[in-house]
C-alpha cells in the first residue's frame, strides 16, 4: 500500500513536470523568432492541414465558377470596350515619352491567384493564395484585385503563400492622391470592435484640403508596392496633429471578405531587372570614362 | 480512454478542420476542436491532456500571423485542467457538462487573449466579455448535444 502510494505520488510529480515543460514550451513558442514561427506554421500547413486546404481551394473554385459567370462576362465586355476605345493611347504615350526622352515605364507582371481563408482562431486578416515561389511570388509582393489593393504577401512556400489584407495591424502602404499632390501613409486604425477598423491616410500636409471622393493610390515610395494601385477614396477628416499634419479616413476600394480571386504583382522579371542594372552600370562607366 | 471516446474526439477534430478550414465556415461552426479536447482530456492523464492540447494548439496556430503560440499556451493549460477536473467532479449531469464546456471555451479564449500580441487582439470588453461568452454558449450547446447523443448510445448498450 505504502509502495503504491509512493509510486502514485512519483507518477503525479512526473506528470506535473511534463505539464510544466509543455506550458514553458508553449510560452517559448509565443516568443520564438519570426523565422522559426514561420517554418513551424509552414510545416503544419504542408502536412496536417494540406488536405483541408485543398478542399477549400476546390470549394472556393466551384462556388465562384457557379456564381461569377455573369460578373466575369460583364467585366470582360467592359475591358474589351475600354481596350477598343483606348487602343491609340498606348502608341501616343510611347511617342510622347520618346519626345520627352523618358525611360520606358516598368512593366508589372501579375500572377492570378485564388484567395482562401482559414476559419481557425487568430487567423483574422490572413488569407492563403494558391501559388508561391515557383510562380515567382516573393515576400512583400502586393496583392491586388481589379478594384484595387487587397494586401501583401508575407510568407511564401513553393506552391502557396500566406498574405495579409489591409485590415491587418501590420499593414502599411505609402500613398498619394491621384494628382500626386498629397502624399502620406495609409494604415489601419482599430476601432472598439473589428467592424469599426478603418483605413486612415496620415502624414499629409496640414494645408492639404482633400475633398471626400478624391482617389488615393499607392505612391510606390519606399516600399514594395508599385505606384498607381488604387487604395480607396477619401471619406473625411480623421484628425489633425498639433497643426502639423492632417489625416483622412479612406473608403477602401476592396473589401477583403469579397475577394475570391486576386493578382499578385511580382514586378519586373529577374532577367529584365538584371539587364536594366547592367545597362545603368555600363552607362555610368561610359560617363565616367569621358 | 475508451476507443469510442478516441473516435468521437478524432471525429470532432476532423469535422472542425473540414468545416472551418475546408469549407471556410469560420465562426458559424462551434469550436469543435476545443470540444474534442475537453471531452478527451477528462479520460486522459494529466500529461496526455496537456500534450493533446499542445498539439491541437499548434494546428490552430498554423494560420496565426501575429499571435503564434497563443492557442498552444491556452489549449495546453485547458487540456491539463480538463484532465484534473475528473478528480474533482463526477460530472454526469447536463448542468455540469454545460458549465464545463462553457467555462472551458471562455478560459481558452481568455488565456489566448492574455498572451496574444496587443496590436492584433480585440479589446478586452469586446472579445473577452462579449464575443467569447457567446462563442462559449455555442460550444456548450454543441457539447451538451453531443454528450446526450453519446450517453443515449451507451445507455442502449
Amino acid at each position: 500500500m505504502v509502495g503504491q502510494a509512493r509510486a502514485r505520488r512519483r507518477h503525479r510529480r512526473t506528470d506535473f513536470h511534463i505539464v510544466l515543460g509543455l506550458v514553458l514550451l508553449s510560452l517559448i513558442s509565443v516568443n520564438l523568432p519570426a523565422d522559426a514561427q514561420r517554418s513551424v506554421r509552414g510545416a503544419v500547413r504542408q502536412s496536417v492541414l494540406r488536405p483541408f486546404i485543398e478542399i477549400q481551394v476546390m470549394v472556393t473554385r466551384a462556388r465562384s465558377q457557379a456564381r461569377n459567370y455573369l460578373t466575369v462576362r460583364a467585366q470582360l465586355d467592359t475591358m474589351l470596350t475600354l481596350i477598343a476605345s483606348q487602343r491609340t493611347l498606348a502608341e501616343e504615350t510611347r511617342q510622347l515619352r520618346g519626345l520627352l526622352q523618358l525611360e520606358e515605364r516598368s512593366p508589372s507582371r501579375l500572377v492570378p491567384v485564388t484567395v482562401t481563408r482559414s476559419g481557425t482562431a487568430g487567423s483574422a486578416s490572413v488569407f492563403r493564395i494558391d501559388k508561391g515561389s515557383a510562380a515567382g511570388i516573393a515576400r512583400f509582393d502586393a496583392v491586388r484585385t481589379d478594384r484595387g489593393l487587397l494586401g501583401q504577401v508575407l510568407e511564401v512556400n513553393p506552391h502557396s503563400a500566406l498574405a495579409i489584407d489591409w485590415s491587418h495591424p501590420e499593414f502599411r502602404v505609402a500613398a498619394m492622391t491621384a494628382d500626386g499632390q498629397s502624399h502620406g501613409l495609409v494604415e489601419v486604425v482599430q476601432g472598439q470592435y473589428r467592424e469599426q477598423d478603418r483605413l486612415v491616410l496620415s502624414g499629409t500636409a496640414y494645408l492639404s484640403d482633400l475633398a471626400p471622393g478624391v482617389e488615393v493610390l499607392t505612391s510606390g515610395r519606399g516600399g514594395p508596392f508599385p505606384r498607381g494601385i488604387r487604395i480607396g477614396w477619401i471619406a473625411g477628416v480623421a484628425g489633425t496633429s498639433a497643426g502639423w499634419d492632417i489625416s483622412y479616413y479612406i473608403d477602401p476600394a476592396v473589401y477583403p471578405g469579397t475577394a475570391t480571386y486576386a493578382n499578385v504583382d511580382i514586378g519586373l522579371p529577374d532577367d529584365t531587372t538584371r539587364a536594366a542594372r547592367e545597362a545603368t552600370d555600363s552607362l555610368a562607366a561610359a560617363s565616367g570614362s569621358r | 480512454m475508451t476507443r469510442r471516446d478516441a473516435v468521437v474526439a478524432g471525429g470532432l477534430i476532423f469535422t472542425h478542420l473540414l468545416l472551418r478550414v475546408g469549407f471556410g465556415l469560420e465562426n458559424q461552426v462551434p469550436d469543435l476542436m476545443l470540444l474534442a479536447l475537453l471531452l478527451a482530456s477528462r479520460s486522459l492523464s494529466l500529461r496526455a491532456g496537456a500534450g493533446l492540447g499542445f498539439v491541437l494548439g499548434v494546428v490552430e496556430d498554423s494560420f496565426s500571423m501575429l499571435s503564434f503560440g497563443a492557442s498552444v499556451f491556452a489549449m495546453t493549460l485547458v487540456g491539463a485542467a480538463g484532465a484534473q477536473v475528473r478528480h474533482l467532479f463526477v460530472g454526469r449531469s447536463i448542468f455540469f457538462h454545460s458549465t464545463y464546456f462553457l467555462l472551458g471555451k471562455w478560459v481558452r479564449d481568455f488565456l489566448s487573449w492574455i498572451v496574444s500580441d496587443a496590436s492584433g487582439r480585440g479589446g478586452f470588453v469586446d472579445y473577452v466579455l462579449i464575443e467569447s461568452p457567446l462563442a462559449s454558449l455555442y460550444v456548450a450547446a454543441a457539447g451538451v448535444a453531443i454528450r446526450l447523443l453519446l450517453t443515449r448510445e451507451s445507455n442502449r448498450r
